[in-house]
């Protein structure tokens, strides 16, 4: 019994310790990697990862995937982009309108996701990855293959204005993450997503409406991608078809890293937080260290495949397909 | 890994033997031709004009394709006559797309072309030669591909050098920089070969500042937020060591400015590439010390202009000089004080251009190493 708690105990604090290890080693490599500045730099680009991760957690927990993030990004991004710019292209003004409407934007992108998915049976990573090249394929229709500025110093100063060393973008990130910690924690739907992805059978026959549930799910997400590519335009006052690229690796890596399990009912949107700062700060430490890119996506795919490794429990599992 | 090697040469001494077979049975069909009553149709009256490229997702070949379409409309005709062949960066769509339109057009056909990748570019060429057509190319071909090969069929080959231009902005960067400090490079795609040479332009003029130091150069994939990811990063490892970043295209520039933005660090000078018409405004205002326009709408037109003269008779290629068959592209830097001229003369209005004047502005023969 001993034996086992520590095994639990140990599955579930493996990523912070794992975090805390990284920090530690990119600061005896090189000590500029441990300063405010650093740790401000780290944080500003983890934002939109951590907003897209936050979203494809809830569809993990589900024990489902969503591969249309870098879509849904693109869309939310180039049509965030285009009615801000309509509506005066100043938060002062009208441009608010923009941010309401983008989140309108995201919530009914995951919508449409859900109901493919659930409403014509078509496996999750299927109907997500279709609705992906959907994304990117309007977001360049929109824009025809330009790029959109967007340069409302109100705005940019979401990067620009800094708050105890941190710009105000990261404080967003935050206000999201508690929000999200309290759907999964506080409300029906949360803790509905545990029961789906625990055992679909046992939630379908206790009454659970699990399409539903489904369909919910894919539709927060959906806001989530929102507010990340609305975080991504802050960070370099673009948004353009490629705005979402590389999100979808980093995010699902990040989910996997911090410990919530492929086959859902295990981890959460802190795990998540966990992971993609142990992401970052690996992109970030190994630029620091000199190394270069092609070595950083390799060990990247390789803390993955150590990452779900370590988070899984093996006996618990009969067979993987 | 030799097994696999050995496949693909035989796979393309395969295509080639079939490209050869064939174009060797055309060729033999019009040698007899020649040699009975009719005359060799050596041109054509009115042949069909294609551009075969990429995609329209990307300003650069929208440029292309707009010059193309100007060249079409200045012999009076609808920009729909312009036949677009997009092979979706694919070599096989590429060849099979020529092959098709060449299938319905035989000989009445001038092609203007980016092969895709280099090696595609010899059965592309060789298709059109055997269907007795003409063909101008840009970008990719192999070193050992002459125009000059294939009598009058393969028209022109245009590609642009830029080692020179990069070498020049980089010239431009340690002077601001009062030659002396660190410098750092963010690269395209790292096989690239304009993302080579654009890293060897500023190797280059390393040479003559002693006391310029290149403290690092990373590929940054011609990509913004890749561009901005990697400049936080650098200002870790280097913090105040950087007086001046060298990037190799506008893309990565507006990542690195961005980068440099959210530490508050303002008029670190940048140099960047392409002309584009965010960067052509940022060198107005100073953000950015200079950049280079390769002027993909005369490119376009050019290479389509080419084809469409050589078919009709205009001119004779074999007649010309090997600098009017392989050449280099123009390339023009751009610095703060030439920026609103420029943006008013080729960004705000398209010029018009003499598309017989074929060499004019051309940058001399491409020389291989």
């Amino acid at each position: 019994m001993d034996n086992f708690l520590t095994r639990d105990n140990l599955q579930k604090w493996a990523p912070l310790l794992v975090l805390f290890a990284l920090v530690l080693f990119f600061s005896v490599a090189n000590p500029n990697f441990l300063s405010m500045r650093n740790f401000a730099r780290i944080s500003i680009l983890s934002t939109p990862s951590l907003m897209i991760g936050i979203g494809v957690t809830f569809i993990i927990l589900m024990g489902s995937i969503d591969l249309s993030m870098e879509g849904a990004v693109a869309v939310c991004a180039v049509l965030f982009a285009t009615m801000f710019t309509a509506l005066g292209g100043s938060l002062a003004g009208w441009g608010w309108l923009a941010v309401v409407g983008a989140l309108f934007v995201g919530a009914l992108f995951g919508l449409i996701n859900g109901l493919v998915h659930v409403g014509l049976k078509i496996p999750s990573f299927m109907a997500s990855l279709s609705m992906g090249f959907v994304g990117i394929g309007l977001s360049l229709l929109i824009t025809g293959g330009d790029r959109i500025r967007v340069e409302d110093p109100l705005f940019r100063s979401l990067l620009t204005y800094r708050l105890g060393g941190f710009p105000l973008m990261v404080y967003v990130a935050l206000a999201a993450l508690l929000i999200a910690g309290f759907i999964q924690g506080r409300t029906k739907i949360g803790r509905n997503f545990y029961a789906v992805g625990g055992g679909e059978d046992l939630a379908h026959a206790s009454g659970l409406n699990v399409a539903r549930v489904r369909v919910i799910g894919f539709a927060i997400a959906g806001v989530f991608y929102a507010l990340g590519a609305m975080l991504a335009v802050a960070q370099i006052g673009i948004a353009e078809t490629v705005t979402g690229r590389n999100l979808m690796f980093v995010s699902i890596t990040s989910v996997v890293v911090g410990g919530t399990a492929l086959w859902g009912g295990a981890g959460g949107v802190w795990n998540t937080l966990v992971g993609v700062l142990i992401v970052n700060v690996i992109g970030n430490g190994m630029v620091v260290m000199g190394l270069p890119s092609y070595v950083q996506d390799g060990v990247l795919g390789l803390l993955v495949i150590i990452a779900v490794y370590l988070s899984t429990d093996r006996r618990s599992l009969s067979f993987v397909k | 890994m030799s097994f696999i090697k050995k496949f693909i040469e035989q796979e393309t001494i395969n295509r080639r033997n079939l490209l050869l077979a064939s174009a060797y049975g055309l060729g033999g069909a019009a040698a007899l031709r020649t040699l009975g009553a009719t005359p060799a149709r050596a041109t054509t009256a009115n042949p069909t004009i294609a551009w075969s490229y990429r995609d329209r997702t990307n300003p650069y070949w929208n440029y292309i394709v707009s010059g193309g379409e100007a060249f079409v409309e200045s012999l009076g005709k609808p920009k729909s006559a312009l036949v677009n062949l997009i092979n979706e960066g694919s070599s096989e769509k590429s060849l099979a797309d020529v092959k098709a339109l060449l299938g319905k057009e035989g000989s009445n056909l001038a092609l203007a072309i980016d092969a895709n990748d280099a090696p595609n570019c010899r059965p592309v060429v060789e298709a059109v030669a055997a269907a007795g057509a003409y063909v101008s190319t840009i970008w990719n071909k192999t070193d050992d591909l002459h125009p000059w090969d294939f009598g009058d069929n393969y028209v022109s080959h245009m590609t642009w050098s830029d080692e020179g231009p990069a070498e020049k902005t980089a010239r431009i960067l340690f002077d601001a920089m009062g030659g002396k400090g660190g410098v750092v490079h963010l690269g395209g795609i790292a096989s690239n070969n304009p993302a080579i040479e654009r890293l060897n332009g500023l190797k280059n003029a390393l040479k003559d500042y002693p006391n310029i130091q290149l403290l690092d150069a990373q590929p940054a994939d011609w990509d913004t937020q890749k561009a901005n990811q990697i400049m936080a990063s650098f200002l870790t490892r280097y913090g105040d060591n950087i007086k001046g970043v060298h990037c190799a295209n506008d893309t990565i520039a507006y990542g690195v400015i961005e980068a440099l933005r959210a530490e508050g660090i303002e008029g670190m000078p940048i140099v960047s590439y392409d002309g584009n018409q965010q960067a052509v405004e940022l060198v107005a205002k100073g953000e950015i010390l200079a950049t280079v326009f390769t002027n993909p709408h005369w490119g376009g037109g050019i290479t389509a202009a080419l084809a469409y003269y050589a078919a009709t008779g205009v001119f004779k290629p074999s007649a010309e000089p090997k600098e009017h068959r392989e050449f280099y592209g123009p390339t023009i830097l751009i610095t703060p004080k030439d920026a609103a001229e420029f943006k008013a003369k080729y960004l705000d209005s398209t010029p018009k251009y003499d598309w017989k004047d074929f060499w004019g502005p051309g940058n001399g023969q491409i020389k291989y190493k």
